[in-house]
């Protein structure tokens, strides 16, 4: 492990680590998205997918430049892998890529309170909550790009995708992050 | 479980494109439908954008569950819109509208306006849609990245979209792996009992150990990076991207038609919404 005991870089740097992680967790968002998605009872074909925790969590994880990239490209190349094109939905997928943003900036800035590994956890579901919030608040773009009206857009797509994702990312992105504290200290990140 | 962007149009006339030329003219002629409401414009962009489709050659039933998808919420949406909305539509004052009948039950007027907005909505969604399909179909995975990189955007970036399509293979291959493996401890994430909570909880045993595992084996590739020096120089690409006559017209005549089109929007021919005349004759009969 040559880099593994790298000191940490700057939050904005865009080095090897930081493109190999990003491109897994775009590509694993691709493939883990494709393949499980839970269907809500009743609802309009609304599913709930485990796999967009892990846009918080690698933004948490690994930055703010990974959690964008993660997002971005992942919800694209899940659209491309379903057959609907990179490009189709391409403010859902930026709408994505900020909330991995969203995620890696409000994890650097609590560096301090997040010292321990139960505040990291927690914190974790925090984030990942607000991450969300904020970042899907893009999806309102349709309001201009598909001519939806501002309560079609607050139920229709903001409401819409923001329920099932809070689902995933406040119980999935803590346990993701509560294994990866382990595994981080003994990669020596 | 093989997982991998289908590339159902190799060999049409649409994959001898350059593949740029197909990413550009979804983005610009995306772009150029933005900003129209007159229906009659969509619709001439809607064939062009099916004719391009139709170049690509992809079989209707290799397609035929996206189509349906499409439809479907394509529909929710215009209803869903037009039901909340209350029949009202942005920069029609509601004196001005012209009711032809009430929804059942939810009581919503139905106008002309109401009508065609919804009609030019239906068309607009069409249009980006057939264009997705040509970049989902008809641009081989392994392009993408190069074409991304030729199209200036920054090569670190254009390489991890590169990476992530190499890594797509193999995670699934990885996550079918997984899953056996908790298929021999008797654990199956889509069968039990529960709702969809415990259905999520259900995934975790998948999600998390091939998470980890991935994120532990990209260390070996980011050390093969780091010895081979990523990174500190400019990078070349193996694949060369040419744009041919037929590219450099097709990127003209899309490139002339958003500027066209942009002009009319600003001067407000082609922004506003145009009524069908029939049906505002069926509101005043």
């Amino acid at each position: 492990m040559s880099t593994a005991n790298m000191a940490r870089t700057g939050l904005w740097e865009v080095n090897s680590r930081t493109i190999v992680y990003a491109a897994i967790g775009a590509a694993l968002y691709g493939v883990l998205g494709f393949i499980i998605n839970i269907v809500i009872p009743g609802s309009n074909n609304v599913s709930v997918r485990p796999a967009y925790a892990l846009v918080p969590f690698f933004g948490i994880a690994f930055g703010p430049i990974v959690g964008l990239f993660t997002g971005l490209v992942g919800n694209a190349i899940l659209d491309q892998l379903s057959g609907y094109g990179a490009f189709t939905a391409w403010n859902w997928s930026i709408a994505n890529g900020l909330a991995g943003l969203v995620a890696g900036l409000l994890a650097a800035s609590m560096t301090e309170r997040l010292s321990n590994p139960t505040n990291r956890i927690i914190g974790a579901a925090v984030i990942a909550a607000i991450a969300t919030l904020i970042g899907f608040l893009f999806v309102f773009t349709d309001i201009w790009v598909f001519g939806n009206s501002f309560e079609a857009a607050l139920t229709g797509s903001y409401g819409f995708v923001i329920v099932p994702n809070l689902i995933a990312a406040v119980i999935i992105t803590p346990i993701l992050a509560a294994a990866w504290e382990p595994l981080k200290e003994s990669i020596g990140r | 479980m093989n997982i991998a962007p289908r590339y159902l149009g190799r060999g049409s006339w649409l994959a001898r494109r350059d593949p740029r030329t197909i990413i550009l003219v979804v983005a610009l002629v995306g772009i150029t439908v933005i900003q129209i409401w007159d229906i009659r414009v969509v619709l001439v962009l809607l064939t062009g954008s099916f004719l391009w489709y139709r170049s690509a050659r992809i079989p209707f039933h290799m397609v035929r569950r996206q189509w349906v998808f499409v439809s479907i919420f394509v529909s929710f949406i215009v209803l869903w819109n037009t039901i909340l909305t209350g029949g009202e539509i942005g920069g029609f004052a509601q004196d001005e509208l012209h009711i032809l009948f009430l929804l059942p039950v939810l009581g919503t007027p139905i106008s002309a306006e109401a009508l065609s907005y919804g009609a030019t909505q239906y068309a607009r969604f069409f249009t980006f849609a057939t264009l997705g399909f040509t970049m989902a179909y008809a641009i081989a995975p392994a392009d993408l990245g190069v074409s991304f990189a030729r199209l200036r955007v920054p090569e670190k970036f254009a390489y991890a979209i590169d990476m992530t399509f190499r890594f797509i293979p193999s995670l699934a291959t990885d996550l079918q792996s997984t899953m056996d493996a908790q298929r021999v401890r008797g654990h199956e994430w889509d069968r039990g009992k529960g709702g969809p909570i415990a259905k999520l909880r259900r995934t975790v045993p998948l999600v998390v150990p091939l998470t980890m595992n991935t994120i532990l084996n990209a260390e070996d590739t980011i050390d093969a990076m780091d010895l081979r020096a990523f990174g500190t120089g400019r990078r070349t690409w193996l694949r060369e991207l040419i744009y041919d006559r037929t590219d450099k017209l097709i990127l003209l005549g899309v490139v002339a038609m958003l500027v066209t089109f942009t002009a009319l929007g600003f001067a407000g021919i082609t922004s506003k919404l145009w009524v069908f005349p029939a049906l505002l004759d069926l509101a005043a009969a």
